[in-house]
């Protein structure tokens, strides 16, 4: 659950997300499924629920850890905005890498094997004002699987794209991510981007009305949160023990 | 135009809290400015009206219209001087010296209230004794240069001996009897001495203030460039897009203006207390006026308006300039250029040129430095981004990179505040340059053919004064001198010597017995000053300074909030977002820190008469820890700010 004021934003949610799945959260504006986003990859605190990667339970984590786990084991695309607006394309991408400690030589050389993959290439030098929208949303996706994440957390990745560029976009950034061993949670409320995951999980009034096809909504105080008082819902992704076959596991794929 | 003016005061209101936070920032910013500068300009004023006040005391020798003689001479008293003016009016009806309700009859005398006090505390014999004639008056404000000099004006005979008395003229110890057509004067040499030194302390001042001022409208305008620019794509013409900053520009900028002379006046009673030339300042020496300051309230928006045109330039001109974040356009040498051409004529310059050419040249060395500024920070980008092998030393060099005005702004403050210790520090004069004076020995000049009886008047004045002391004859031709030294058995002290003095008073007309110490204390006085004035103008420098990059430093994270924000998001500790901040800042600030000390210090070279010493090392080295340590101490003052704004993390568009 999370509540902003008097506000539930989030509440009865249950969750599994597989390895290498890819699972898109549907929904209208406010219905909560960025805030659904921000929980699953560690941004926001739930005021109620757990949420694992791998059985391990990363909402109790401190903001020191949680930094940590979206720094190596998770990658982020937006709508816009990510780059670094003054630093070259391939420095972007190798932003994170060097962040993880890679040397700059090294972290430059492995950004620089994305640009090819994905298109881009002879474009490692320019800066993000020199690119088009469906480039820059590229080089994004450079950037989020550079450090060979466990997931890739997508928010209205197309948004701001023309719907060719916007399918193109999506193609190879589950493409990407795939061929990356990665599981990739894209929030939409475009159902032909929702088209390019394996299933789509309906949000509504901070409510999973479909968990991937799944059923019904899920009752307060299912999925296994047992013991946790208060909690109407737990938003629990990535292979957490317990109800297993009740979603679909992912196990990153962290293939170095 | 109404309808323009209306949307710029909507877009200034409704810009949410960080719109009005930065609107705010830029109002205390401009505060600030017109504070110091209605500061810079009541200085100047004050000291134009000290050498008003005290012209009359320099009379002006004439020839025809002669209505009184004048003659001045410095008398002492503990470690103060006393002015004493002696007139005898030679028509009936001449107009009284300033300060005077009338003109003083022979037997009278006028003090100004600090020596009519000095007279009453004082045992008779240190001082009043000087002064036997009845009291006629208090010398009013207007004839004294601040509130605590000592003055007093006699009424003489035109023919008693002090008033016919043919005294050398030297300006140290007063004036011969002048014939005067009335009691104008002019300015003295030292009157306009000082206020040579504060027109260049102003520009000391004044320059890095409307840099300052300056950066703070470009604030306004760099919040703005995104919003501009999409009305500019949506058909805005230039000239309205124009019109609408310089609004939103000046509407801020007329409310810090005023907040500045609130602000002003209510630091005009400190600023007031600063003892220049022997003494503190009148209330109304340091209030500009209405003209200046309703000149000052106009200038400073109008300049903010001008440097937020300034800035606006490239929205302007392309509309997708800033919207898409291009490249910007590498800076040409062409301004260290500029700065080179300033360097060359500083070694044409001299201890006789004259003060406001001097004022120019360092206004333009200044200016100069500014416009290098962004330059060199440009230049130190690429080496920083070049060379980084870290992500907080890439993050700065690519940011110092992208926008090297905007990393100037935020240390150009202390770098400006360089090159005035720089200046300052080489110029300021070693406390070797004046020995201990002797204190203990009064001489007094006498006539030779008086000496022995003079000598012998002397012995039995101070002996009916209790004061023991030795008189010695020395020198030769016409004026012989009496060395009174008060002789060692006594507690040498302040009260022997002023009753010794009181005790000589009167027996060479025109003239007292003074010491070394006496005569030096001109020089020391000197000393004093230029050590006040060199921290008042790098108190005021650092002031601007520190405020200035702490307001740019705040500013810079408000602009770039959504990309900490996204960065934090993605897992970039915040650690190391502060110290790529820091590098950003203090990387340029070392290189031009130290540039703009050394360009002071090589314009100060042709003024300076003798080597670097300890008191300006000490003022350089202290200036350098302060620079440091206050931008440092600004910018972390905004991490709180950095840790608020990258705390939400849902990326919008701003």
């Amino acid at each position: 659950m999370k509540r902003f004021g008097a506000t539930v934003a989030l509440g009865g949610v249950a969750l599994r997300i597989g390895r290498g799945e890819a699972v898109a959260i549907m929904g209208p504006s406010g219905s909560g499924k960025s805030t659904l986003l921000h929980c699953l990859a560690g941004i926001m605190k739930p005021d109620g629920g757990e949420v694992h990667l791998l059985g391990q339970r990363i909402d109790t984590m401190r903001e020191r850890e949680r930094s940590a786990l979206r720094r190596t084991r998770f990658g982020f695309v937006f709508q816009f905005g990510q780059l670094l607006p003054e630093l070259p394309a391939e420095e972007n991408v190798a932003l994170p890498l060097m962040l993880g400690g890679v040397s700059r030589g090294d972290a430059v050389r492995r950004a620089r094997e994305w640009f090819g993959p994905l298109g881009l290439g002879g474009m490692e030098g320019r800066r993000p004002g020199e690119l088009s929208g469906g480039q820059a949303q590229r080089v994004a996706i450079a950037r989020a699987l550079a450090t060979r994440p466990a997931v890739v957390f997508a928010d209205e990745p197309t948004g701001a794209l023309d719907q060719a560029t916007g399918q193109d976009t999506m193609r190879l950034l589950v493409e990407a991510t795939r061929g990356n061993d990665a599981s990739l949670v894209v929030v939409t409320h475009d159902p032909q981007v929702a088209r390019w995951c394996d299933r789509t999980v309906e949000v509504r009034d901070g409510q999973v009305l479909s968990p991937g096809g799944y059923g019904a909504p899920v009752p307060s105080g299912g999925y296994g949160a047992a013991g946790a008082s208060g909690v109407t819902g737990t938003a629990e992704a990535m292979g957490a023990a317990g109800a297993a076959g009740a979603a679909t596991r992912i196990l990153p794929g962290v293939n170095g | 135009m109404t309808g323009l003016l209306g949307l710029s005061w909507r877009l200034l209101r409704g810009g949410g809290r960080g719109g009005l936070l930065g609107a705010g920032l830029t109002a205390v910013a401009v505060a600030v400015s017109t504070a110091l500068l209605l500061f810079a300009v009541s200085a100047n004023l004050a000291f134009q009206g000290r050498a008003e006040r005290e012209a009359w005391r320099n009379p002006v020798a004439a020839d025809t219209g002669v209505v009184a003689v004048q003659a001045v001479r410095r008398d002492y008293v503990r470690d103060l001087g006393i002015t004493v003016v002696d007139v005898a009016a030679l028509r009936p009806g001449a107009a009284p010296p300033p300060g005077l309700d009338r003109f003083p009859a022979p037997g009278e005398v006028w003090f100004s209230p600090a020596l009519a006090e000095l007279v009453r505390e004082l045992p008779a014999g240190e001082l009043a004794g000087r002064f036997p004639e009845k009291v006629g008056g208090t010398v009013g404000d207007e004839a004294l240069v601040h509130p605590g000099e000592l003055v007093a004006v006699r009424g003489q005979e035109p023919d008693a001996p002090v008033m016919t008395v043919k005294a050398p003229q030297d300006p140290l110890t007063g004036t011969a009897p002048t014939r005067v057509a009335g009691f104008t004067g002019e300015p003295t040499n030292d009157a306009q001495a000082y206020q040579a030194l504060a027109l260049i302390a102003t520009v000391l001042m004044a320059v890095p203030l409307l840099v300052f001022g300056g950066a703070a409208a470009r604030l306004t305008v760099a919040r703005r460039d995104q919003r501009l620019a999409a009305l500019r794509l949506v058909g805005a013409t230039p000239g309205q897009v124009v019109l609408m900053t310089v609004a939103e520009a000046v509407i801020t900028a007329a409310a810090g203006a005023v907040a500045g002379v609130a602000l002003y006046g209510l630091l005009t009673p400190l600023l007031g207390g600063i003892e220049i030339a022997g003494g503190s300042w009148f209330a109304a020496d340091l209030w500009p006026g209405v003209p200046y300051t309703l000149a000052v309230l106009a200038a400073v928006p109008l300049l903010v308006g001008l440097s937020a045109v300034v800035g606006l330039r490239r929205v302007v001109v392309s509309p997708l300039g800033v919207a898409k974040r291009e490249t910007p356009p590498a800076m040409r040498v062409v301004r260290v250029l500029a700065l080179l051409a300033v360097l060359a004529t500083v070694p044409a310059l001299g201890a006789g040129t004259a003060a406001g050419v001097v004022a120019v040249v360092l206004g333009l060395a200044f200016l100069a430095i500014n416009l290098t500024g962004p330059w060199v920070v440009g230049v130190i980008g690429r080496i920083t981004a070049r060379t980084a092998r870290g992500p907080a030393r890439l993050l700065a060099g690519r940011r110092l990179v992208d926008d090297p005005r905007a990393a100037w702004r935020t240390v150009s403050g202390v770098a400006m505040t360089g090159f005035v210790a720089g200046f300052i520090g080489l110029l300021s004069p070693g406390s070797g340059l004046l020995g201990d004076a002797d204190a203990t020995t009064l001489r007094l000049t006498v006539p030779a053919a008086r000496v022995s009886q003079l000598t012998e008047e002397a012995r039995e004045r101070l002996s009916a004064a209790g004061v023991p002391a030795r008189v010695k004859v020395t020198g030769e031709g016409g004026d012989r001198t009496l060395a009174v030294t008060v002789t060692e058995a006594a507690r040498v002290d302040e009260a022997v010597i002023d009753r010794a003095r009181t005790a000589l008073d009167g027996m060479v007309p025109g003239r007292g017995a003074t010491s070394e110490a006496d005569e030096e204390r001109f020089g020391v006085l000197l000393l004093q000053d230029v050590g006040t004035g060199t921290v008042v103008v790098l108190t005021v420098s650092f002031l601007v300074a520190i405020v200035s990059a702490g307001i740019t430093a705040a500013s810079s994270v408000l602009d770039r909030r959504q990309t900490y924000a996204l960065l934090r998001l993605a897992g970039t500790p915040l650690e190391v977002l502060n110290r790529a901040r820091r590098a950003e800042t203090l990387v340029p600030l070392a290189v031009m820190g130290g540039g703009s000390i050394v360009v002071g210090m090589f314009c100060a070279l042709p003024f300076s008469f003798s080597a670097m010493n300890v008191s300006g090392l000490t003022v350089l080295l202290a200036c350098v820890v302060l620079g440091f340590a206050g931008v440092a101490g600004a910018g972390a003052a905004s991490a709180p700010l950095l840790r608020s704004v990258t705390a939400d993390p849902a990326p919008r568009p701003d």
